[in-house]
């Protein structure tokens, strides 16, 4: 019997309870800043805390040092960390590439915009490296004909600035001349060019137009930032020199 | 309204007797009833506020302090669903060092109810972000990426209905092309579909076939764009039933949601919030009972 009126009486409720239609009849939209003057919530500060540790502690380990301010704007059409950062590129990518292919990459350019922060003299720590570069570009080798190589070499001239690029290039403009050499040599207009770049660069990023349709791609799989990663961690101490790879001569 | 533990603690004839008084109550009181909305996009692995002297977001955003306003909301009003658009992925060493395992973790804490996927949460691959799924105890909702042949299979969901307060929300989630954006080894064998053909299919089986109350739409597919590339804005064009159109990927930090019109001509709500945990979108809704209430219109506050 009690259970026959509950069932009822259960019953009762949902036909009464039955879905009145609903009508919408007011919007009020805002947006809320997260600011200061909000109280932070413990149990979320605590949970952080651990990982927050272990990630400065690793952010702080000391990966090399440099006896020097190293910046992007103490040369003209050069710098000291944009020379590092070419050269770098090029020492840590080659042996993946020429152990996949059998070939040599030629030359690295990278761009001076991506140059997001300096190293500042002393020990340099991994949080450098991620400052330098925040982003995760990767690197890749782009097959060139000569003809883009030139295109490559006068869009560095019309710029007019310090765009990374490894020793292996060498540009020398001259009033309205210029002298283009890799390896020593000048642009063998029958052969084509390895160069290294970020599939940043490479996706036309910075208007290098000069890197899409290459002959031929090739993906490293390699983060720029874990290569400058990983040469902080094998070079103990950096030595940069301004080389005059790229100069203008008036 | 506990009516369960009512139910339980009564007996059936008190129960019985106080039927009346409860339907009274229950039914010709509270007609109103408020569904609040809260949401976050492009967060992109920004669990700390920025510091003090940042040049942009100096001591904004963080999310313990996320936690306090959402709790504060909730408390106000239980009827409260938290969102995100996507890309919660990438932007600090916390996604570098952990694979987004304390995003999807404070997330939980903070009991997201759902989210959508954007470009950036492809980063670590389709197997990083499989990978990170255990550390999620909210939904994955995605109507346009169709993850058939890939790892992500049956672990998103193309909508989903909540119901609050005896609303039926129902909400799906679109993402922006991948193709030219993302590497194809990342995104492996996800195919884009139609972001307006979806979404009209999807605000047609809510509202039709589901009976929803609210129909929102998760989207990272950016506010607007000065190309023809589809957008929040043209989405909102070209479907209908539809009331909000929740935003992100283009970083956008509307002052207020936009108000714009739908394919009938009626209102559609566009919010987007920036970035990083700058800010938090809030949109309440408010339902009525009593149809002579709509007779005068819906009004809109922004």
């Amino acid at each position: 019997m009690k259970n026959t009126i509950l069932i009822l009486f259960i019953t009762l409720l949902s036909v009464s309870c039955k879905k009145e239609p609903q009508y919408l009849v007011k919007i009020e939209g805002k947006q809320l800043p997260i600011s200061a003057e909000i109280a932070s919530d413990k149990t979320i500060e605590d949970f952080i805390l651990p990982y927050k540790e272990k990630v400065e502690a690793e952010m702080n380990t000391v990966l090399s040092y440099t006896p020097k301010d190293l910046v992007r704007i103490d040369g003209k059409l050069e710098s000291s960390l944009g020379n590092l950062m070419a050269d770098l590129c090029f020492e840590r990518a080659n042996p993946v590439f020429n152990s996949r292919t059998g070939k040599n990459i030629d030359f690295a350019m990278l761009n001076f915009g991506g140059i997001r922060a300096g190293i500042t003299k002393g020990d340099i720590k991994t949080i450098n490296a991620f400052n330098l570069m925040p982003f995760e570009n990767s690197l890749v080798v782009v097959e060139m004909t000569a003809e883009k190589v030139t295109e490559l070499a006068k869009y560095l001239i019309a710029q007019n600035k310090a765009h990374p690029i490894s020793k292996q290039l060498n540009l020398i403009v001259e009033a309205n001349e210029y002298n283009l050499t890799i390896h020593n040599l000048p642009l063998d207009d029958s052969k084509t060019y390895f160069v290294l770049t970020s599939d940043y660069l490479q996706n036309g990023g910075d208007n290098m137009v000069f890197f899409k349709d290459p002959v031929k791609l090739f993906k490293l799989d390699y983060k720029v930032r874990n290569s400058i990663i990983d040469y902080f961690t094998e070079i103990d101490t950096i030595k940069v020199e301004l080389d005059g790879r790229f100069t203008k001569e008036n | 309204m506990k009516r369960r533990n009512f139910i339980q603690k009564s007996t059936a004839a008190t129960a019985f007797l106080t039927l009346g008084g409860l339907s009274m109550q229950s039914f010709s009181e509270k007609n109103t009833k408020q569904i609040t909305i809260l949401h976050t996009n492009d967060v992109h692995s920004h669990i700390e506020p920025f510091k003090n002297n940042h040049y942009k977001y100096p001591n904004q955003g963080g999310v313990a302090r996320r936690a306090i306003l959402v709790e504060e909301i909730r408390k106000e009003n239980p009827n409260t669903l938290l969102l995100d658009a996507g890309d919660i992925f990438q932007g600090t060493p916390y996604f570098n060092f952990y694979g987004g395992e304390l995003e999807f973790k404070l997330m939980s804490m903070l009991k997201y109810d759902a989210a959508t996927i954007g470009n950036h949460d492809f980063d670590n691959s389709i197997d990083g972000l499989y990978a990170q799924l255990p550390h999620a105890k909210f939904n994955f909702i995605s109507s346009n990426y169709d993850f058939k042949n890939t790892i992500l299979d049956t672990h998103v969901k193309p909508y989903k209905v909540f119901e609050k307060d005896g609303i039926k929300i129902g909400v799906f989630g679109l993402g922006i092309e991948l193709a030219g954006l993302v590497d194809p080894r990342m995104f492996k064998e996800t195919i884009y579909l139609d972001p307006v053909e979806i979404a009209q299919d999807m605000s047609r089986i809510l509202k039709d076939d589901e009976g929803c109350d609210l129909v929102i739409c998760l989207s990272h597919l950016g506010y607007h764009y000065t190309n023809d590339k589809i957008n929040d804005l043209k989405l909102a064009s070209k479907t209908k039933n539809i009331d909000l159109i929740i935003g992100g990927h283009t970083h956008t930090f509307l002052p207020k949601p936009t108000v714009t019109k739908n394919s009938d001509g009626e209102n559609v709500l566009v919010n987007q919030v920036g970035c990083y945990g700058i800010n938090v979108g809030r949109v309440d809704f408010y339902f009525d009972s009593d149809k002579n209430k709509t007779s005068k219109g819906k009004s809109i506050i922004v």
